[in-house]
C-alpha cells in the first residue's frame, strides 16, 4: 500500500515539480516572483481547451500549439509589457504587480470566451486532458494509474533531462546562471540581461503552460485551482531556496508523495478540520523559516524601496492640504444629503479605507509586504463575535478583537526578525491561508459557518446602522490613524524606522533596533487591520468566516498600492475606489471581468510607476513647473563645450563622429590612435552629481593610470566607462564611434572590459564556467594557468583571494579585449599575488590592449602606467606622461593642494 | 521612539473607546416603518430582483435561476397579474461567489432600485442577508447556508437546508434511496465529503437520512481538500474499498461540490472495480452528458434532486417547460433553472395571499403566519416552520445509458432532530 502512495505520488508530484521549476528559473534568473505563474497555466489550458472543442484540433496538436507557442509568448509579451520594468522597480510594485496579472489573466481568458462566444470553460466539468478521452486505466508495476497520469509523469521526465542539459550544456543556461550569480558583473561580459529575463521567462511561462495543460484534466478550467497548484508549487520552489531548480523539482515530487501519505495515513487529524488540506501550506512556512534566512537583508526590510522625492515639498502645507480639505468637504456635505444608498457605498469605502490605513504603517513606513491582512482583519472580527456571542459587554468585545490582531501580528512578526523581503512576504502569505484553511474553520471560533452577528453601535442619539454616522465615525478614526502615522513619520522611532528600510546594516551600527522597530509597526499595523475589520463586521451586521477571505487581502495591497502606499490620502482614496468602481462597471453594464482586466493593468502602471497614482501625479505637477519656471534645463546640461580641454589631444570636429572617426582610422602619424575617450562626462546616483566633466583618453598599447583618493570618483568613471552607469551628459567614444548609449552588455562585446573592484568572478558557478562566460575553449587558459586547470570544477567562491583575480583576468590573456579597465585590481592581494596580476597587465600592454588601472595605492600602478590621470573631486585634475609625476604631483593629487 | 510609539497605541486605544463610546444602544432590529406603500409596488407593479453568483473564479454559475424565475413571472404577467399587478421583473445581480458583492448587491436592489423583495436567491456565499433581515426585505431562493435558517425574512423554496442541532434534518435520501433499492437491511454507507466546515456538516446531516432509513454507516471521510481536487484519488479510493470490514460499501455518497469532483472520485472507483451504488446531489445535470468521460463516469450515478424530475410526467413540470419554452425555446432545463421557477412560483403565491393591499409587513406576516403551500413540482413548504429546518422532500434520478430517468418520483418525508 504505502509504496502504491509514493509511486501514484510521484506523479502528483510531477506537475508541482514542473509548475514549481518554473517559477525558480524566472525568480532567479530576474528576481521578480511571479504570483501569476499559476494563472499563465490556467489561460494556457483555456487557450488548449479552445483549440480542442472550438476549432476541434487534435488533443495532441491543441497541447503543442497551446504549451509550445502560445505560453511562451505570453511569457515574452509579459516580459515586454511588464516584468522587465518591474525588475527595477521595488519588491512591493514586484509584488503587486504580479497579482494584479493572478487576477487580470483569467478575467482577460473568460472575457475573450464570452465575447466570442466559444464553449464555455465550464468549471463543473473536467475538461479531456492531452491523452485519450476518457483515460484508459492501466497497471504499471502494479499500481494504478491511467493514461493521464502516465502522461504527465513522462512529460515531467522529459523536462527534468531538457532543463538539466540547458542548463547545464548550453551558453544560453550559462549566461542565465550568470545573471542569477552576479546580475551587474554578466552585464560586463557581454551578458545581454535583458535578453536573459526575457528567455527565462519565456521559458518559465511555457513551464508554467505545460504545467496547466497537464494538470486541466485533473483539477479542471478553475482559475481558483490554479492558484492552489501555484501555492503548491511555490512550496516546492522555497524548498530549492527559489535558485535551484532540480532541488525545486526533487521538492515537488517530494510533496506529492507527502499529500498521498497524509491522505492515507492521517486519519487522526480529522477532528482538525483544514489541516491536511493545509499540509502544503505549513511545509511552505517550515520551508520559509527554516532554509530561506535572507543573507543580503535584515528585519524585512528592501533596501530599494527608498522614498521617491518630496515633489510637493516647496508648495506651501495649506495648498498642500486644499485637495484634500475641499475632497473631505465634498464627502461631507454628500453624507448629508446625498441618497442612502450612495451614502452606504461611501461608508463601505471608508470601511476599507480605514483597513487600507494599516497598510500605509507597515508598507509604506515599514517597508514590509504583509499578505495578510485580509486575515488580521477577520480575526478580529471573529473574535470581537465570539466575546460579544460569549456575552462580554461590546466595547470590550470590539478592544479584544483590535486587541487579538495585534497579537497575531507579534506572533507572525517574531519570526519575520530572521527572514528579509520576499520571503517575509511569502511567509505572510502562508499565515493567510493557514488562517484561512485551519483556524477559521475552528467551529468554536467562527461559529461554523454561521458566523457571528453584531448589533449596530449606537451614541445615544443616532447609531450604526446609519449610513450617515458610519461615514462620520470612519472619517473620525482615519483622522487619528492619519495623526497617529504623521506622528510615526515625524518622530524619531519614524526616522529611526526610515534608516532602518534604507540602510539597514547602517542602522545597525548607529544603535538603531531594526527588530524590535519592525514588530511595533507590524503590531500597530495588524491591530489597524483589526479595527477596520471589526468595523466591517458591524456595517454589515454580522461576520462570517468567510467574508474576508485571505485573496481580499491580496486585491486590497495592490489597490492601495496603485494609489500610494506612502501615504493615509493613498489609503483613503483606494477605499473609496475599490467600492466606487465596481458599482460604476455595474451601472455601465459593463463584464465583471473588464474590471478585474483593468485592475491587472494596474499593474503595468506600476512597473513604470512604482510610487503610485498620487505621487505621480505630484510627479508630472513637478515636472510642469520646472519646464515652465527653467526652458530646456537639459540643453544647458549637454552642452559640449569645453572649458577645459585636454591637454595632449588635438581637437577633432566634435559634432560629427564620423568625420574623428575618419580622421583617426586612418590616422598614420607617429602617435598612436586613441582608442577609447570619455569626454566631458557627467554622472552620479540619483541627486548626487558625482562626475562633473571627466575627459579621459586610452590609446592601444598604452597603460593609463588613474590615480586618487578615495571618493574622487575613479569608480564611478569605470562604471560610466563600462556602460554600467549611464552618463547624465558628455560621450564615451569607441575607436572614435559613439557609444553612449550602448548598455554594458554591448560594450563588452565590443572589447570594452571592466575587470569590477573587489573580484570579477560568479562565486556560485565553476572555475570552467567563468571561464566560458567569455571564452568558448578555455583550454588555453589551463595551459597558461595551471593552478586553474586543477580547480575547474571548484565554484569560484572557493577560490582564494588571488585566484580568484587571476580567474578574473585569465579570459583577456587568451581573448583579449581593446580595453581593459581594472578597479582596484590590487585590493586585498598579498604582494606576490599583486605582482603576479601587473604582470599580467604588463603582457596584455604589450599584446595591444589599452590599459585603464584605477588605483588608490599608487605605486603598483605607476609602475607600469605609461601616462597618469589624477582624479579629484569628480574632474581630472592633470593628466600627462609618466615621467612627470613626481612626489609634489602626488601630494597635491592626494591632499588636494593645486 | 518607545515613547511615541506608546503614545500611538493610546490613540489607537482612545479611538477604540470612542468607537464603543455608549455601545451597544441598538440591538439592530429597526427597519423601515409601516408608512401606507410598500417600496417597489404601485397600483399595477410589483418591482421585483435577484441575486445570482452568474460568475465565480471557480466557473460555478448559478445564472439559470434567473431564466426560470422570468419564467414563472411571465406566467403570472400573462395571466394578468396578481391582485392587478404586474411583476416588473429587473433581472439578477450578480455576486461572483464574493459575500461583500452580495452584500453590495442586495443593498443596490433595495435602495437604489427599490425593490419589494428578492426574488431569486440563489448564491451558496450570499452576503446580504442581515442587510435584508435588518431592513425587513423578504427574499427567496435556495438555503444552502445558515444566512438563511432562523430569519424572519429569507425563504428558501424547500426551506432550510442548514439546520441547527436540535432542528429538523431531512430523511427523505435515505429512505427514498432504500425504497429504491428495496430496503436498507444489511447495507452499508459510506460518505465522502471534504475538508471544510460547510461540507463536513452536510457529511453529518446526510448520514444521519440514511441512518435513519436504516442504513449501516461504513465510515464518514473528510479527507478530500476542499479547494481543488486532488490529483491523485489513490488514498481516498483505497479508504472507501475497504471500509465496509475490508470490504467496499454497498453505498457511496458523495457530498464533496461540483461535477469535477465527482467525475475523478467515480472513475477513480470505477477503475478500483467498485460496482455499488454511487449518490450525489449535484449530478443531475444535463451539461454532464455532453462530455463523453464525465457521462462514462455518471453512468449508473443515482442523483438526487430536490424538485421533481424534468423527466416527469406530472402536469407542473409540463407547464414549466411551457413556460421556460415561450421565455426562451431551446433552453436545456437545469436545477438552477427549477430552483428560480419554483421560488418565484412560492413568492406570486404568497403575493396573492397577502391580498390587495401590499406592504412589506403585512407579506411577511403571512408568509410567517401559518403559510402552507403544496406543489408536486417542489413537495410543500410550511412557514415559519421550515425557516428552520428542510421541507423534507426529494426524488431520485438515475443516469442509465446516457439518459436521465426518473427512478423515485417527489415525496416528502418527516424529519428528525439533527444530532
Amino acid at each position: 500500500m504505502i509504496v502504491d502512495y509514493v509511486l501514484s505520488g510521484l506523479v502528483t508530484g510531477a506537475i508541482f515539480a514542473i509548475m514549481g521549476s518554473g517559477l525558480t528559473l524566472s525568480y532567479a534568473a530576474t528576481g521578480v516572483f511571479n504570483f501569476a505563474h499559476g494563472a499563465i497555466g490556467f489561460l494556457t489550458a483555456l487557450v488548449f481547451y479552445q483549440l480542442n472543442m472550438a476549432l476541434g484540433l487534435p488533443a495532441w496538436l491543441s497541447a503543442l500549439i497551446a504549451v509550445a507557442l502560445f505560453a511562451p509568448s505570453l511569457g515574452y509579451l509579459l516580459h515586454r509589457a511588464m516584468f522587465a520594468g518591474l525588475a527595477q522597480a521595488g519588491e512591493t510594485a514586484q509584488i503587486v504587480g504580479t497579482i494584479g496579472l493572478t487576477i487580470a489573466l483569467p478575467a482577460l481568458g473568460l472575457l475573450v470566451v464570452d465575447l466570442l462566444g466559444l464553449p464555455s470553460a465550464d468549471a463543473t466539468a473536467l475538461p479531456r486532458g492531452i491523452g485519450p478521452h476518457p483515460a484508459v486505466g492501466l497497471e504499471p508495476l502494479g499500481v494504478r494509474l491511467d493514461t493521464d497520469q502516465l502522461i504527465t509523469f513522462a512529460f515531467s521526465v522529459v523536462t527534468a533531462a531538457g532543463l538539466w542539459a540547458f542548463m547545464r550544456h548550453t551558453p544560453y543556461g550559462l549566461r542565465m546562471r550568470a545573471s542569477v550569480d552576479r546580475r551587474r558583473l554578466a552585464t560586463l561580459r557581454g551578458v545581454d540581461v535583458a535578453a536573459t529575463s526575457a528567455l527565462a521567462w519565456t521559458l518559465g511561462s511555457g513551464l508554467a503552460g505545460l504545467a496547466g495543460v497537464l494538470a486541466v484534466s485533473v483539477v479542471g478550467l478553475d482559475a481558483t485551482a490554479y492558484t492552489v497548484l501555484l501555492f503548491a508549487s511555490a512550496t516546492a520552489a522555497v524548498f530549492g531556496r527559489l535558485r535551484s531548480i532540480p532541488w525545486t523539482f526533487a521538492a515537488g515530487l517530494a510533496l506529492g508523495v507527502v499529500q498521498n501519505l497524509v491522505a492515507g495515513y492521517t486519519d487522526f487529524l480529522e477532528e482538525v478540520t483544514g489541516l491536511r488540506t493545509a499540509v502544503p501550506v505549513i511545509l511552505l512556512f517550515a520551508g520559509l523559516v527554516l532554509l530561506n534566512r535572507s543573507r543580503e537583508r535584515v528585519a524585512g526590510s528592501a533596501a530599494e524601496d527608498a522614498p521617491p522625492p518630496d515633489h510637493l515639498a516647496g508648495v506651501p502645507l495649506w495648498r498642500r492640504r486644499l485637495p484634500w480639505v475641499v475632497a473631505l468637504a465634498a464627502l461631507v456635505g454628500f453624507t448629508f444629503i446625498g441618497p442612502d444608498y450612495y451614502v452606504g457605498i461611501a461608508a463601505q469605502g471608508l470601511v476599507l479605507a480605514l483597513i487600507f490605513c494599516s497598510f500605509v504603517v507597515v508598507t509604506g513606513i515599514g517597508g514590509m509586504v504583509n499578505l495578510a491582512q485580509a486575515s488580521f482583519a477577520a480575526m478580529a472580527a471573529l473574535t470581537c463575535g465570539w466575546a460579544f456571542a460569549s456575552g462580554l459587554p461590546f466595547l470590550v468585545a470590539i478592544l479584544l478583537g483590535v486587541l487579538a490582531a495585534g497579537a497575531v501580528g507579534l506572533l507572525v512578526a517574531l519570526p519575520a526578525l530572521r527572514l528579509g523581503g520576499r520571503v517575509l512576504t511569502l511567509a505572510t502569505l502562508a499565515l493567510a491561508l493557514l488562517a484561512d484553511q485551519v483556524l477559521f474553520q475552528v467551529d468554536a471560533f467562527s461559529n461554523g459557518t454561521i458566523g457571528w452577528s453584531l448589533p449596530a453601535l449606537g451614541f445615544g442619539f443616532a447609531d450604526t446602522s446609519d449610513a450617515r454616522v458610519r461615514v462620520v465615525l470612519l472619517l473620525v478614526l482615519i483622522g487619528v490613524v492619519g495623526l497617529l502615522v504623521k506622528n510615526l513619520e515625524k518622530s524619531a522611532s519614524g526616522r529611526a524606522i526610515l534608516a532602518v528600510r534604507s540602510a539597514p546594516a547602517a542602522a545597525v551600527t548607529s544603535g538603531l533596533s531594526a527588530p524590535r522597530t519592525k514588530i511595533l509597526l507590524f503590531v500597530l499595523a495588524s491591530a489597524i487591520a483589526g479595527l477596520g475589520g471589526v468595523l466591517y463586521a458591524i456595517s454589515k451586521g454580522s461576520i462570517t468566516a468567510t467574508d474576508l477571505p485571505a485573496s481580499a487581502g491580496f486585491v486590497w495591497l495592490a489597490v492601495v498600492v496603485l494609489q500610494g502606499v506612502r501615504r493615509i490620502g493613498g489609503a483613503v482614496l483606494g477605499g473609496l475606489i475599490a467600492v466606487v468602481f465596481p458599482e460604476l462597471l455595474a451601472t455601465w453594464d459593463v463584464s465583471a471581468h473588464v474590471g478585474a482586466i483593468l485592475f491587472g493593468a494596474g499593474g503595468m502602471i506600476l512597473a513604470k510607476h512604482p510610487d503610485g497614482v498620487l505621487s505621480q501625479l505630484a510627479e508630472s505637477r513637478h515636472r510642469r513647473r520646472t519646464r515652465r519656471a527653467e526652458p530646456a534645463p537639459q540643453e544647458r546640461s549637454v552642452s559640449p563645450e569645453h572649458q577645459e580641454p585636454l591637454a595632449d589631444s588635438e581637437h577633432p570636429v566634435r559634432r560629427d563622429p564620423r568625420v574623428a572617426v575618419g580622421r583617426r582610422g586612418g590616422g598614420t602619424a607617429d602617435e598612436p590612435r586613441e582608442l577609447f575617450r570619455l569626454e566631458n562626462v557627467v554622472a552620479g546616483y540619483a541627486d548626487c552629481t558625482v562626475l562633473r566633466g571627466v575627459d579621459l583618453v586610452v590609446r592601444p598599447g598604452e597603460a593609463v593610470a588613474l590615480l586618487g583618493a578615495n571618493g574622487a570618483g575613479k569608480s564611478t568613471a569605470c562604471a560610466v566607462a563600462a556602460g554600467d552607469l549611464p552618463a547624465t551628459a558628455g560621450r564615451v567614444l569607441l575607436d572614435g564611434a559613439d557609444i553612449t548609449a550602448w548598455p554594458a552588455y554591448r560594450r563588452a562585446r565590443a572589447g570594452v572590459l571592466l575587470a569590477p573592484e573587489g573580484r570579477g568572478v560568479f562565486p556560485g558557478l565553476t572555475v570552467e564556467e567563468n571561464l566560458r562566460t567569455w571564452l568558448p575553449d578555455p583550454a588555453q587558459v589551463y595551459e597558461r594557468l595551471p593552478r586553474l586547470a586543477e580547480r575547474r570544477a571548484v565554484p569560484a567562491g572557493a577560490l582564494s583571494g588571488g585566484e580568484q583575480q587571476l580567474l578574473t583576468l585569465a579570459p583577456a590573456l587568451v581573448r583579449p579585449p581593446r580595453v581593459l579597465i581594472a578597479d582596484e585590481p590590487s585590493l586585498g592581494l598579498a604582494p606576490l599575488v599583486v605582482q603576479q596580476v601587473f604582470e599580467l597587465f604588463a603582457e596584455l600592454r604589450e599584446r595591444g590592449v589599452a590599459l585603464l588601472l584605477v588605483e588608490e595605492k599608487a605605486t603598483e600602478a605607476l609602475r607600469i602606467a605609461d601616462r597618469v590621470a589624477f582624479m579629484r573631486l569628480g574632474r581630472v585634475t592633470w593628466t600627462g606622461p609618466r615621467a612627470e609625476v613626481d612626489g609634489d604631483r602626488l601630494t597635491a593629487a592626494y591632499l588636494g593642494a593645486t | 521612539m518607545r515613547h511615541t510609539v506608546r503614545r500611538g497605541v493610546a490613540a489607537l486605544a482612545a479611538a477604540g473607546m470612542l468607537a464603543g463610546c455608549a455601545a451597544e444602544q441598538s440591538g439592530g432590529g429597526g427597519g423601515t416603518g409601516g408608512t401606507g406603500t410598500a417600496p417597489g409596488v404601485t397600483a399595477t407593479t410589483v418591482k421585483i430582483g435577484g441575486v445570482l453568483t452568474k460568475t465565480s473564479a471557480s466557473g460555478y454559475s448559478t445564472k439559470d435561476a434567473e431564466l426560470g424565475a422570468k419564467a414563472r413571472f411571465e406566467r403570472a404577467n400573462a395571466e394578468g397579474g396578481v391582485h392587478g399587478r404586474t411583476i416588473d421583473f429587473l433581472g439578477a445581480e450578480d455576486d461572483g461567489q464574493d459575500a461583500a458583492k452580495g452584500d453590495a448587491a442586495a443593498k443596490k436592489l433595495v435602495q437604489k432600485d427599490q425593490v419589494f423583495a428578492l426574488v431569486p436567491v440563489h448564491a451558496p456565499n450570499f452576503g446580504g442577508a442581515a442587510f435584508l433581515e435588518r431592513e425587513g426585505v423578504p427574499w427567496f431562493g435556495w438555503a444552502t447556508g445558515p444566512q438563511w435558517c432562523g430569519t424572519k425574512t429569507g425563504f428558501g423554496y424547500n426551506g432550510c437546508l442548514a439546520p441547527k442541532p436540535g432542528a429538523g434534518s431531512q430523511t427523505w435520501w435515505g429512505r427514498q434511496l432504500a425504497d429504491l433499492l428495496g430496503g436498507s437491511e444489511g447495507k452499508s454507507v459510506y460518505v465522502q465529503t471534504s475538508d471544510s466546515s460547510g461540507s463536513k456538516y452536510g457529511g453529518t446531516t446526510i448520514s444521519q437520512s440514511f441512518t435513519a432509513a436504516g442504513f449501516e454507516l461504513a465510515g464518514v471521510n473528510s479527507a478530500l481538500p476542499g479547494a481543488a481536487p486532488p490529483p491523485d484519488w489513490l488514498p481516498y479510493v483505497n479508504k472507501i474499498m475497504t471500509s465496509d470490514d475490508g470490504g467496499p460499501p454497498d453505498v457511496v455518497v458523495s457530498v464533496i461540490a461540483g461535477t469535477k469532483f465527482n467525475v475523478g472520485l467515480y472513475s477513480a472507483l470505477k477503475r478500483a472495480g467498485y460496482k455499488g451504488v454511487l449518490t450525489d446531489a449535484t449530478s443531475y445535470d444535463a451539461a454532464v452528458l455532453k462530455d463523453p468521460a464525465s457521462a462514462q463516469a455518471l453512468e449508473g450515478v443515482i442523483a438526487a434532486p430536490m424538485f421533481e424530475p424534468f423527466e416527469s410526467d406530472a402536469p407542473e413540470i409540463a407547464r414549466l417547460r411551457a413556460d421556460v419554452e415561450k421565455v426562451a425555446p431551446g433552453t436545456t432545463l437545469t436545477q438552477h433553472l427549477a430552483i428560480g421557477y419554483w421560488a418565484a412560483d412560492i413568492f406570486l403565491d404568497l403575493l396573492a395571499k397577502t391580498g390587495k393591499e401590499l406592504t412589506r409587513e403585512k407579506f411577511l406576516a403571512t408568509a410567517n403566519g401559518s403559510y402552507a403551500y403544496d406543489n408536486p413540482g417542489f413537495g410543500r413548504i410550511r412557514y415559519p416552520k421550515d425557516h428552520s429546518e428542510p421541507n423534507g422532500c426529494g426524488a431520485l434520478v438515475k443516469l442509465e445509458g446516457g439518459a436521465f430517468q426518473v427512478a423515485r418520483g417527489m415525496k416528502c418525508f418527516d424529519n428528525v432532530p439533527l444530532k
